[in-house]
């Protein structure tokens, strides 16, 4: 008797959670409240076995890494001061693409403001590749907007809130991205694969001359979601199956995107 | 009951906290460990039907939340495992004491390998076929070992937090 009681009672709520569930899902206006509200009920937990667990975890990865951090922030140096002299020799010429691109016009990245912001967590799941930022329409970031750092295309906004943003990264499955590269007079469509699996292209037409390490910029056509000239991948891998009239590319984010502390968010909109 | 409600969702928001801060950003070969699905499923095991659902719901609406992945199945997942495995926790099958030593690991890592494809289906379902683009094979293989390593402290919790929330099974 208590048994069926049990198995009722479990039922019951098993339904009305599905319910619930299902049309929370399907009014997807109240999920900004929620998220915020979930937000503010999950955050002192987090922040307690946070508190907790990142001393002891730096303890042990500062014991075993010391010597590697110290070897990276020397080679980090080196590499900055480089950067720093090629910057310094390339000056002139950039002051004059930065003259050309504004008298025809074109946004180049350089030109275009950026609001820096802190990453402050990644996806808590394998199945999307997402980051949350610190800044937010209060900053002027707006959905659509796309982000750069360590050197290349991150993703772009899909989300703000007044005081942060989602980034959807390049990696992730639903993620495309217009590029070109060489002079830009062919285009093509790339797309995510996954956190782990990098970036991919099928169907690239056999006429281009891609070879392995060619660097693939945004195309920047008009109605595109990106500005011109973004780098964006690195051709890994050029697959030709045998009667295939087309390439399949395995390709590698420019940027590192698996250390991002902080990021740019470009102030250019798609329609713009 | 209402004493175990709150018992178990005070605990419940605990394991969210150390999914969001200690195992979310933790990761191995690039796969988060789902503890938000390995809780209802301890619970259930451990023979809490009703308690082992609402752990499932509570831990899983928290959880998607937090990510842009479609709203609730985390929660479905949770309580799909939790339900069964309640049922085989109330016939004694995979219980800590009356079952040989290996069942609950190996039940827990049946549970870990099936749950990412059920979420990838679910997803379809939902209209999302971007999930299965991922590395579903390894995400099922890494959760399932994570599972049966940890599933016999994990039941053993959840069946003390039962105990002390009041409820005989």
């Amino acid at each position: 008797m208590a048994s069926d009681r049990t198995r009722r009672r479990a039922w019951t709520l098993g339904v009305a959670a599905t319910i619930v569930v299902t049309i929370l899902y399907l009014t997807v206006g109240v999920m900004s409240g929620l998220r915020s509200v979930a937000n503010l009920v999950v955050a002192p937990f987090a922040w307690t076995i946070d508190q907790v667990a990142r001393p002891i975890g730096h303890f042990f990865a500062g014991t075993i890494n010391y010597s590697d951090v110290l070897a990276q922030n020397q080679k980090l140096r080196y590499e900055l001061g480089r950067a720093q002299l090629a910057l310094n020799e390339r000056w002139p010429l950039y002051r004059e693409l930065q003259q050309v691109t504004t008298q025809l016009h074109v946004p180049f990245l350089s030109t275009l403001p950026v609001v820096s912001a802190q990453v402050t967590s990644i996806s808590p799941t394998s199945f999307s590749a997402t980051i949350d930022i610190s800044k937010g329409r209060d900053n002027g970031v707006l959905s659509g907007m796309p982000v750069v750092a360590n050197g290349g295309l991150v993703g772009s906004v899909i989300a703000t809130t007044p005081y942060g943003a989602t980034v959807r990264l390049i990696t992730d499955a639903s993620s495309l991205v217009g590029v070109t590269w060489g002079n830009g007079a062919t285009s093509f469509v790339i797309s995510g694969r996954g956190v782990n699996n990098g970036l991919g292209a099928s169907s690239v037409v056999l006429t281009t001359s891609l070879k392995r390490g060619t660097m693939l910029v945004t195309n920047g056509l008009s109605g595109g979601l990106f500005p011109p000239g973004i780098p964006v991948a690195r051709v890994r891998q050029v697959a030709l199956s045998p009667g295939a009239t087309t390439y399949s590319l395995s390709l590698e984010p420019a940027a590192n995107l698996t250390h991002l502390s902080y990021v740019d968010v470009v102030q250019w909109e798609p329609s713009t | 009951m209402s004493r175990a409600l709150v018992v178990v969702t005070l605990a419940t928001l605990f394991v969210e906290g150390l999914q969001l801060a200690v195992f979310s950003p933790w990761r191995i070969d690039g796969v988060v460990i789902m503890v938000v699905w390995l809780w209802p499923l301890a619970m259930g095991l451990a023979g809490y039907s009703a308690l082992g659902l609402w752990s499932a719901i509570v831990a899983g609406v928290f959880f998607d939340t937090h990510a842009v992945t479609p709203f609730g199945l985390t929660a479905v997942v949770g309580m799909a495992l939790a339900y069964g495995a309640s049922r085989l926790g109330r016939e004694g099958v995979g219980d800590l004491d009356s079952a040989a030593w290996w069942v609950t690991p190996v039940l827990a890592g049946v549970a870990g390998f099936v749950a990412p494809a059920l979420y990838v289906a679910l997803g379809a379902v939902a209209l999302n076929f971007g999930l299965w683009r991922g590395s579903v094979l390894q995400v099922m293989v890494v959760n399932a070992l994570a599972f049966a390593v940890v599933a016999r402290p994990v039941t053993r919790l959840a069946r003390a937090v039962g105990r002390w929330g009041g409820v005989r099974r």
